[in-house]
């Protein structure tokens, strides 16, 4: 059986980078005693897993875990347990459980949204009409670690739309970016596509980022929640 | 978390999660709930500041108190500092985002001679004035404590209260002290509570004694300037381990940091007698937890934290009575857990090494010993009491365990020590690795020599001896590295020069005040990370002040010599420590008090407690 978890990771615990998050998780089902499912070997480890590497500094209300179990559990105890053993910045919203051979979280996922804040007064509707009109917008990202190579990817592949919103000198951008088995965009090349697309001068390092959901497509292209049809839910 | 410190400067700057709280554990207290706050502030980054045991004892011992609130602060980096300057952005607490400035109290940690220079960058970044004569009513009173406290006196003129020995109680005592003089309209101002607080066994304030010199630049009386204040401050001990709280549900950090597991406090003091070790002599007597108490903790803490590793940490943990017995229950107790039992160090003795076999049945990391010294005349100076028969026997049962790689501890630059002892630190590494061709019958043993230099402490009975000159120091490391060019021996040192500087603040008077002042306003902080020590700036800065680092440090003392740290008192007394000094250069061995007769150094009597052990 598995666990799987809907949890945030909270404006105050933003900038903890992914694998400190992946240890604060592993510590927090130790600390709850789920009876969670170990590897074999002279180094076990706890079978569980995080759906998406998060940016640091992005917040989210969207971050899914996966934990095997040893033995079976309620999803509504196991969530009692586990927010009593989780930092304050870590809140589970939903839960469910289901067959262990489920298939991985993220190879379903196909989208999340996006809300991005930041300073900005001067005007950006003819950017904003100009990037919703485009059929295509080459971004050229340079490669982690490999700064002579660079990887373009179409953004308007990613992010078809954006909405603009603006009041007191401040820039609020939401929008959905597509998730593919091969990857997804990060919301702040969209900031730096803008800026060089449009001479738009938006501060990229001042961006608040937050991750608002992350969802799958059915065949019909309807967003579906991750978790199943019976998940607890316990916030939003 | 600091709302000054926006998306945009944490993005900029490493390791950004030290700087913003909120961890599983961390203890947030309202206003409401708050009538006396204290900071506790590790002068270092929050990875070393984290893994203090002291503050994690205190911060629980604290916050257990109605009215009472303890918070954390460490040393920002030099990147976050750049934002934090660069911006006008103050120091603030991890806890509820309090300026340092607003605290009641600003406690530091004297953990290291070399962290006084971010003590005093860590004030100026709080709002708070730097020295203690500069600070006024609506400043807090900044409160010491911790090893380096059995001689504060090179920080005089930054602190205004010093917490001597063990801060459990006497720490709230200081806390309440505060409250009822907050709540009486605090009569007499700043100083009327310094009176009140020196009232207090155990807390010391610099501002209350004048130190008078000898025309030889010696100190000749420290003197109390009124009456009602004690001539010397004696050191305050927890009799009973048994009865005193420990943290058994400690912040639990999101990032990796230097001890990223339990630490559980097995017993404190030592009395092997080591005549180097400050520690040694400063947390007398031995006073043992019991093993029931002590799984009782282990149980509390696996269950609170998460971690899955026990530490069980003492000043010579394989000394602890009741180890072995207590080992297999916790082992035992803990494996299906996946929780580890772990020994921060070990005693050089195959007993360690079938234990370190049992708890580490997995990995087989390579293992540590200290014999401090390389010849045995040399082991006996120091009273280590280890012979090469005693290691030879350790690191074979190791090599029989299969461990095949070993680390030996040693210092450079003890007092009397002549090239031939230098030289017999290589021949002991060298034995170590034909002990493995011998048991193995194979080569490709990896020994690591690690040398430090040695630094002669205060409250030691080498606190009457000179340090080596640096030129010395480095000549015998050159002569120690040439004999260890030997394939699979790697050789581990640090450049002389900071344990220089280690010395003249150790062995120092309030004097240094004024150049750790100037050399702290040049730019001085991090100096115990090399890459920011930077030892011309220190010599510069002395010489401005007009002292003589080789006053200091290069000069064998007289044997009435008044020290300028005597008027604080670990309770060991002088003519113990004298003798030990005579017995060293004779090269005679002083016996453990712990299993043996009393040596007579004076603590028991003097402090009213005894040598507490649970076998």
């Amino acid at each position: 059986m598995k666990l799987r978890l809907k949890i945030t990771k909270d404006k105050s615990i933003r900038f903890i980078s992914h694998l400190e998050y992946v240890r604060t998780i592993e510590r927090a089902i130790r600390r709850a005693k789920l009876p969670a499912a170990y590897s074999e070997g002279f180094n076990p480890h706890l079978k569980f897993s995080l759906a998406s590497a998060l940016g640091v500094g992005v917040v989210s209300y969207a971050e899914f875990c996966e934990i095997e179990m040893a033995e079976p559990m309620m999803a509504e105890e196991a969530v009692e347990k586990m927010q009593k053993a989780l930092p304050r910045g870590i809140r589970i919203l939903a839960a469910d459980v289901t067959a262990t051979n489920a298939p991985a979280l993220m190879s379903e996922a196909g989208g999340a949204d996006y809300r991005v804040t930041l300073p900005y007064d001067k005007p950006v509707d003819a950017a904003v009409q100009a990037f919703n009109a485009a059929e295509s917008i080459v971004y050229a990202k340079a490669a982690p670690k490999a700064k002579t190579k660079v990887k373009e990817i179409d953004v308007k592949f990613f992010i078809p739309h954006i909405e603009a919103q603006q009041q007191d000198g401040e820039l609020v951008l939401t929008f959905s970016c597509r998730i593919t088995p091969n990857g997804s965009m990060k919301a702040v090349d969209l900031i730096n596509t803008l800026n060089q697309q449009y001479n738009l001068n938006l501060p990229a390092e001042k961006a608040d980022i937050e991750r608002l959901d992350l969802y799958k497509y059915d065949l019909r292209g309807n967003k579906q929640p991750m978790l199943g049809e019976d998940m607890v839910v316990v916030g939003n | 978390m600091n709302k000054d410190l926006t998306i945009d400067i944490l993005s900029s700057v490493s390791k950004p999660a030290r700087y913003t709280g909120d961890e599983f554990g961390s203890i947030v207290k309202t206003p409401e709930e708050t009538e006396v706050s204290i900071a506790l502030a590790f002068p270092d980054v929050y990875e070393i500041g984290m893994s203090y045991l002291g503050f994690k004892i205190l911060y629980h011992i604290v916050n257990k108190q109605q009215g009472l609130a303890a918070e954390r602060v460490c040393a920002p980096w030099t990147d976050m500092e750049a934002q934090m300057r660069g911006h006008d952005i103050p120091l603030r607490s991890l806890e509820t985002d309090k300026v340092l400035r607003d605290f009641d109290f600003v406690g530091f940690t004297l953990q290291y001679e070399l962290s006084y220079s971010n003590i005093l960058n860590m004030l100026d970044l709080g709002k708070v004035p730097v020295l203690a004569a500069e600070r006024g009513d609506n400043d807090p009173f900044v409160v010491v404590g911790g090893p380096c406290v059995y001689n504060p006196e090179p920080l005089a003129d930054v602190f205004d209260l010093a917490v001597i020995g063990e801060g459990e109680e006497v720490l709230v005592e200081l806390l309440n002290a505060y409250r009822d003089w907050k709540k009486a309209g605090r009569p007499g101002g700043r100083r009327g509570f310094l009176e009140r607080a020196v009232a207090i066994k155990g807390i010391y304030a610099p501002s209350f004694y004048n130190v008078e010199y000898n025309d030889d630049n010696t100190v000749k009386e420290v003197v109390p300037v009124y009456d009602g204040v004690p001539k010397t401050i004696e050191k305050r001990v927890i009799a009973d381990l048994n009865d005193v709280d420990f943290p058994t549900a400690p912040v639990v950090p999101f990032g990796e940091i230097v001890h990223d597991r339990i630490m559980l406090e097995v017993f404190r003091g030592c009395t092997r007698g080591c005549r180097f070790c400050h520690a040694g002599m400063v947390y007398r007597p031995v006073r043992e937890r019991h093993p029931e108490v002590l799984k009782a903790l282990a149980r509390q803490l696996v269950d609170n934290t998460g971690y899955n590793e026990i530490s069980l940490v003492s000043l010579s943990t394989a000394d602890y009575t009741c180890l072995a017995p207590m080992i297999h229950d916790m082992i035992a107790e803990f494996k299906d857990e996946r929780v580890s039992v772990s020994l921060p160090s070990l005693r050089i003795d195959s007993f360690s090494v079938d234990l370190a076999k049992e708890v580490q049945a997995v990995r087989k990391s390579g293992l540590t010993f200290a014999p401090e010294a390389g010849s045995q005349r040399m082991r006996d100076v120091i009273n280590k009491g280890v012979t090469e028969e005693d290691l030879m026997n350790a690191v074979s049962a190791a090599f029989k365990s299969g461990w095949s790689s070993v680390k030996l501890y040693f210092m450079i630059g003890l007092p009397g020590e002549t090239d031939e002892d230098v030289l017999a630190i290589a021949d002991l590494a060298k034995k170590v690795q034909w002990k493995y061709r011998e048991i193995t019958g194979k080569g490709g043993c990896k020994v690591t020599v690690s040398a430090s230099s040695f630094v002669p402490k205060p409250y030691t009975p080498f606190q009457w001896s000179a340090q080596n000159s640096m030129d010395e120091l480095r000549r015998k490391q050159y002569l120690l590295k040439d004999a260890l060019k030997v394939k699979n021996i790697t050789f581990q040192y640090h450049d002389p020069e900071t344990s220089i500087m280690e010395a003249v603040f150790a062995r120092g008077d309030r004097r240094l005040g004024k150049a750790l002042y100037l050399a702290w306003q040049r730019g001085a902080k991090f100096d115990g990370w090399s890459e920011q020590f930077d030892y011309e700036r220190w010599l510069h800065a002395l010489a401005d002040c007009g002292l003589d680092k080789d006053f200091y440090i290069a000069r064998e003392r007289g044997e009435n010599e008044v020290f300028p740290w005597e008027h604080i008192q670990p309770a060991v007394s002088r003519a113990f420590l004298r003798n030990e000094y005579k017995k060293a250069q004779r090269g005679e061995l002083t016996h453990d008090c712990r299993r043996g007769s009393c040596t007579g150094c004076g603590v028991c009597q003097k402090l009213g407690v005894e040598v507490k052990v649970e076998g």
